[in-house]
């Protein structure tokens, strides 16, 4: 395996970092654990206890994560409201619908502007300006206006997934759908292909490993919208929701909690890309590596 | 009197660019007749790729007049009058050599796809190779592979633009040598851009000698071989004096430049 050589550096690295977690806890937990350690009548061994063990820790120790993690994780069945899984679920189904949705969106105008000079300029302008407006700003915006209009819950955060990831897609997909050489173009020309033919055959094919490039960016943007659109609900379920109920209630141990199962998460989908990523190269005759 | 399949009459071509005009085609006139094999020969920039793609309607003449077996080079596409061959193989990276071949039947939705791309690839001797994918061929395999897909919807024409122009010479001796003996087999006609006077002479009934700037025709020579020619006609006396003209004729229209 290529991975083992890498192995040692990667623990090394992460050793360091809890290290450093654990002397940083010290300080940082000073504020609410001094009175507990003098309590206990001071001393090393209560300070290291009280630092590391409070129950609302500014920041909480990585072994009360880990707790945390357990207790909500595997602790609880994964349909009641206080298993992070079930959260997750919420947050989840929403990324996904919205990066489906989003991807669609994407190769959707990616193909429009590749075809007609007059659309892309017409379009471009807006595509890049949608990005340049903070999320959080609009974020609000789009669930309050669905709200009215009686939709509610998974959609309108799917809607916010899709703003954000559609970007990156119709921008690799229109240097993707552009991709093919002027020789595969002439030839297409002396075969009198039509555009669908020249698109179906030619510039869709060669436009995979563009498309996957930005689907790894959009899966991961896809979860942050979902994250966001929870945010400004008020939202009783998903990671979104979890981060807002501990932030409101000084509940560090379940904003890290909601924290970790994000970039969990975010791995796992950005992981599925990639490999659903190799699998498709491999069956498309991509000389290996 | 075999039938006209290209005449060109007084065909000019310009680019507009920035700075100045580039006159690429000058006053070009040429007859190719069903069953010749011609080169054009010439250095860079002496027009003769253009010339082949105004043939197969890749570029439009700027003046003159050209025809396609009778039509304009633009029906003749349409009419799938021809089929090209690049100077890369171009083939599609995720088709295996069998689907590339089919690329164009599909495309054209024509019958009989799988007979059609086996007798091909037996026709530039690539047989078994249908599901290796391009990277897994040689250079000159690849361009074989290009050879069949032209050929693969049967045109009557073949527009060669220098395609063994990237291959050693070893190769490209054998492929040359495969390519008349497919020349001769299936009667195609054929139009093929070189710059190497030992494969014009080898492989054309008809060698047209163009000059550059602007790119003009300055000499037609009729080779005269007999059809049934091995490699090693190029050491005897009549292959060389035809070499020996078509190296005067390029010196000649090199002489007021530079």
């Amino acid at each position: 395996m290529k991975t083992s050589g890498a192995t040692i550096p990667v623990l090394t690295i992460c050793l360091i970092l809890l290290v450093v977690w654990y002397i940083a806890c010290i300080p940082l937990n000073a504020v609410v654990a001094e009175a507990k350690i003098a309590a206990a009548g001071g001393g090393l061994a209560a300070t290291l206890n009280e630092s590391w063990n409070h129950a609302r820790p500014v920041i909480p120790a990585p072994h009360q994560i880990v707790v945390e993690l357990w207790n909500t994780v595997f602790a609880i069945a994964p349909w009641k409201v206080k298993s992070l899984l079930y959260h997750c679920w919420v947050t989840l189904s929403s990324t996904l619908l919205g990066f489906v949705l989003g991807v669609a969106l994407g190769i959707f105008l990616a193909i429009l502007i590749v075809h007609s000079k007059i659309l892309s300029k017409a379009l471009m302008p807006w595509i890049i300006a949608s990005q340049t407006i903070p999320i959080l700003a609009i974020a609000p915006m789009i669930i309050v206006v669905l709200g009215s209009l009686g939709l509610t819950g998974l959609l309108p955060k799917s809607l916010i997934s899709m703003y954000l990831c559609f970007f990156p897609v119709t921008i690799g997909m229109v240097k993707g759908l552009n991709s093919p050489d002027i020789i595969h173009r002439d030839l297409m020309r002396t075969y009198n292909a039509s555009a669908s033919e020249v698109l179906w055959k030619l510039r869709l094919p060669a436009s995979v490993p563009y498309l996957f490039a930005s689907l790894k960016i959009a899966i991961a943007i896809a979860l942050t919208g979902a994250i966001v659109g929870e945010l400004p609900t008020g939202a009783i379920s998903g990671i979104g929701a979890r981060l807002l109920v501990g932030s409101y209630n000084g509940l560090t141990l379940m904003i890290w909690g909601a924290l970790v199962a994000a970039s969990v998460m975010a791995a796992l989908l950005v992981w599925l890309v990639g490999y659903a990523e190799r699998r498709t190269l491999t069956r498309m005759g991509v000389k290996p590596a | 009197m075999a039938a006209t399949v290209i005449e060109a009459k007084d065909l000019s071509l310009t680019f507009q660019t920035a700075d100045s005009p580039v006159y690429a085609l000058s006053k070009v006139n040429l007859t190719v007749e069903d069953g010749d094999f011609v080169s054009f020969i010439g250095p860079s920039g002496c027009g003769k790729t253009t010339l082949l793609r105004v043939i197969a309607d890749l570029e439009q003449a700027t003046s003159g007049l050209i025809t396609v077996n009778g039509m304009t080079p633009q029906q003749a596409r349409l009419a799938r009058a021809y089929g090209y061959v690049f100077q890369a193989p171009g083939l599609l990276p995720w088709r295996t050599v069998d689907r590339n071949v089919a690329l164009p039947l599909e495309i054209m939705g024509l019958e009989g796809a799988a007979e059609r791309v086996r007798r091909n690839l037996d026709l530039v001797n690539l047989g078994g190779f249908e599901k290796k994918f391009p990277w897994q061929l040689s250079g000159g395999m690849q361009q074989r592979v290009s050879i069949a897909r032209a050929l693969a919807f049967d045109p009557k024409l073949l527009l060669m633009d220098e395609p063994f122009g990237a291959l050693d010479e070893i190769v490209r001796d054998k492929l040359n040598q495969q390519l008349l003996e497919l020349w001769a087999r299936t009667k195609k006609t054929v139009v093929f851009v070189t710059h190497s006077i030992p494969e014009a002479v080898f492989l054309s009934t008809k060698i047209v000698v163009m000059s550059p700037r602007p790119g003009r025709i300055i000499d037609v020579i009729e080779t005269g071989l007999p059809r049934d020619r091995m490699l090693d006609i190029r050491e005897a006396p009549e292959f060389l004096k035809i070499a020996h003209r078509v190296r005067e004729g390029l010196k000649a229209g090199h002489s007021y430049e530079d």
